[in-house]
């Protein structure tokens, strides 16, 4: 056993230490909100700084244009910038889309997207959820007709965080009519403003934009935009929402940890008829919990990381971790907000707002956690499931057919 | 970064495994709790065999040198089969205290034979404030002197040979090393749920001589520490243990209990329970390898083994209280292996310092400034 970094991860930890010291987070431009999953804020002008670094593509095999570190490297990259609170919201999705494209993609994708990654240029969307497939994804109705060389796709897409400021959608949709229910679907990139597509703006109960809905009339994609084998889509996709769950929460741990330095903070220097609010037994001893859990987390994505990278097979781990990440996510932010007590409700920007307003901001965003991305149910009965070998309930347990 | 035992550590954990399924069923455990002496000397002798009570005494004193996450790794299969005895105080806590306090002589005459297992020891160390903290220590003596007093929730005190007491030499806390045959001393049980055998030991005007002394007069709190950590990682090991046989026999019972025409494993609430039954055992054994790892390796652990005890002193108990739920009516019974893993994690979680105990210690290392205003333990 080991539980700490190699001299090359602690070398390269120094190296994004620096790096942030320099380029302070606080003075890239913003484009699109924290969703309050500990990547911060979407933006541009961030995602291209890490492309000048080369840490974009850093993992990938230099064929494309990487440097073949460790995937571990990834990790550090991630700790460091969530410990920093800096804005790099879009980066697990483009590393996923990336490995995806570097594993399954067409030659055209690999030598379009794969550039415009690297550099920070491209970012991507989800169109899996729509209006009537939710935790059951395979009900959904989008379908893409071969036409010549091309697809025509015609649908409705909904919740696709980010759509309207990212470069491209990956959309997954029916392509034929098959006996198996999970068989016949394919994954699709498709450009934003390609003809027939509409991305309208859905404001969330923080008041900003998060998600989007997407209609797509007959949209008109090039046959060699597909990403993975036709028809076995969902295999793919599947294999990519082990690898989201993963990837989009790995750095929550972190990210808790620095909201739990500020709550410490303000819990030391605010007072209470001459007593600091950090000598409350019950506030110490709640504080202190959630500490537990956030090393307790870190841990458990440390473990999962370690068997990734070392190919080891995967069955509950991700959708355990996921749900986790999530829930402690949510008790921090139910914990900031009785810390705060009156003053939690004050948004951003508001007179007398505590903390930047930013407590209330994650309260609010974290409700939504333990719903994308899989809710809490889907996951837990996945690690019922094919974690523990329990029998499926019929319809449910989706994923039990893997 | 690695969570694997490495080659070696997994060569102990299987051979703990076999051994244990075959010399310590549920039955045995069981039997033994109810028993008033309650300790199996054939199998306290095998154990020995092995070199288990010698794992952590160096290759010269006779023991086979292990480390402290190498003994975690033995304990926690331990807890997992319900293994009663004097193993954690004996040759985890006892041992560790002799090897950090003990002189050349003292290591000479007491650890081989702790090693071999023809020794047990003990720690007595509470008294009525009911703290594992030397600021709980009033009983007093000189040395040489004589000792009148007693001490509360020793464990295992009737099958030891030595009893290594916490004392005030003048102001000073202080730790001396008292064979139980000296006249004066005397053992009661205390009658606990967890069927461990636990004592009041009372000290009336016992003799204490000048080469009682263990370490140096008022060294007790640096030479405590140590083998406090030892314990409570210890104590922390035994619970994973026993949280993942809780897990091991829901999962089972959930697949092949049938109501309603179907496993109960197939129903949501049931695989729901369950799944958080996985989440509660491997986030405690994470942070208690983590620190293991650490006190092993001679780095930090103070906070490290703090949030472990605390940790799965709360997850493992809910483990174990949702087992009963997802068992029903059955784990009910005295016969049903259950309720005896639920009362040692219950028993485990308090040694060595409870779950607030130990996340005070947690609030001081995050940086929360002073002390809980009113003393929350």
């Amino acid at each position: 056993m080991d539980f700490d970094f190699n001299d090359a991860e602690r070398t390269f930890a120094e190296e994004v230490r620096r790096f942030l010291r320099a380029n302070p987070p606080e003075t890239f431009a913003i484009d699109g909100m924290d969703a309050g999953y500990g990547s911060g804020a979407n933006s541009r002008a961030f995602l291209k700084a890490l492309g000048a670094q080369g840490w974009l593509s850093m993992c990938w095999p230099k064929t494309y244009g990487g440097r073949e570190e460790p995937m571990f490297m990834k990790l550090v990259l991630m700790e460091e910038l969530a410990l920093a609170g800096a804005p790099f919201g879009p980066l697990a999705g483009v590393w996923q889309t990336a490995d995806a494209i570097i594993e399954f993609g067409t030659e055209r994708l690999r030598r379009e997207a794969l550039p415009a990654i690297a550099r920070g240029d491209a970012t991507f969307w989800q169109g899996y959820s729509e209006p009537d497939a939710g935790s059951d994804l395979l009900a959904l109705k989008t379908e893409a007709r071969r036409d010549g060389d091309h697809y025509v796709i015609r649908g409705h897409k909904i919740w696709s965080s980010h759509a309207g400021i990212a470069t491209h959608g990956l959309v997954f949709a029916r392509t034929s009519r098959e006996a198996r229910r999970s068989r016949g679907f394919s994954m699709f990139v498709v450009a934003n403003g390609t003809p027939g597509m509409d991305i309208r703006p859905i404001r969330s109960l923080t008041g900003e934009v998060y998600h989007h809905e997407v209609f797509l009339d007959d949209v008109r994609v090039s046959a060699d935009l597909m990403l993975g084998p036709e028809g076995d889509g969902f295999q793919a996709l599947l294999n990519g929402l082990d690898a989201d769950r993963f990837w989009g929460r790995f750095y929550k741990a972190p990210a808790l940890e620095r909201v739990l330095r500020q709550l410490v903070s303000y819990a030391n220097t605010t007072h209470v008829r001459g007593v600091p609010l950090a000598r409350d037994p019950g506030l110490r001893r709640r504080l202190a919990a959630i500490a537990a859990d956030i090393a307790a987390l870190r841990l458990i994505f440390y473990r999962t990381g370690c068997l990734i990278r070392d190919g080891a097979p995967l069955t509950y781990e991700t959708a355990m971790a996921k749900v986790y990440a999530d829930e402690t996510g949510q008790k921090l932010a139910r914990l900031g907000m009785d810390l705060l007590g009156v003053w939690g409700p004050l948004r951003e920007g508001s007179r007398w707002a505590k903390l930047g307003g930013q407590i209330s901001h994650l309260y609010l965003t974290t409700l939504g956690h333990t719903i994308a991305g899989g809710t809490a149910e889907i996951l837990r009965s996945s690690v019922a499931v094919r974690g523990l070998g329990l029998p499926a309930e019929p319809k449910v347990a989706v994923e039990a057919r893997r | 970064m690695d969570f694997r035992p490495s080659p070696a550590q997994q060569i102990l954990i299987s051979t703990a495994r076999a051994f244990l399924r075959q010399h310590c069923p549920p039955e045995l455990a069981q039997r033994l709790a109810l028993d008033a002496r309650g300790f199996d000397e054939p199998l306290w002798r095998r154990m020995a065999e092995l070199g288990w009570p010698g794992l952590l005494i160096p290759l010269e004193l006779g023991g086979s040198g292990g480390s402290l996450l190498d003994v975690i790794l033995l304990t926690e299969e331990m807890g997992r089969a319900g293994l009663p005895g004097p193993f954690v105080p004996s040759a985890v806590v006892a041992t560790s205290l002799v090897l950090t306090a003990g002189s050349p002589a003292q290591h000479k005459r007491l650890l081989p034979a702790l090693a071999a297992g023809e020794r047990v020891a003990t720690l007595a160390l509470v008294e009525e404030s009911g703290s594992f903290e030397l600021d709980g220590v009033t009983l007093t003596c000189a040395v040489p002197g004589r000792l009148t007093g007693r001490k509360l929730f020793v464990r295992d005190a009737h099958v030891a040979d030595d009893l290594i007491v916490a004392v005030r030499i003048g102001a000073d806390p202080s730790l001396i090393l008292l064979p139980t045959d000296r006249p004066g001393i005397a053992r009661l049980p205390l009658d606990t749920i967890s069927g461990e055998k636990v004592f009041e030991v009372t000290f009336d005007g016992v003799d204490v001589r000048p080469d009682d002394l263990l370490g140096r007069v008022g060294g007790a709190s640096e030479l405590l520490a140590p083998a406090l950590r030892a314990g409570a990682l210890a104590r922390t090991a035994e619970m994973v243990g026993g949280a993942q046989r809780v897990l091991e026999l829901a999962v089972e019972h959930a697949k092949t209990r049938v109501q309603g025409g179907r496993p109960i494993g197939g129903y949501q609430a049931i695989q729901h329970a369950c799944a958080d039954l996985v989440r509660d055992v491997d986030a405690s054994r994470a942070l208690l390898y983590t620190a293991a790892w650490r006190v092993s390796e001679g780095r930090p652990a103070e906070p490290g083994v703090a949030l472990a005890k605390a940790y799965a002193g709360e997850a493992c108990l809910a483990v174990a209280r949702r087992g009963h739920q997802i068992f029903g009516a059955i784990s009910y019974c005295e016969e049903h292996p259950l309720h005896l893993v639920h009362k040692r994690i219950q028993a485990a979680s308090l040694e060595f310092g409870d779950s607030a105990r130990h996340l005070e210690t947690v609030a001081g290392a995050i940086g929360l400034v002073g002390e809980a205003a009113a003393r929350a333990c």
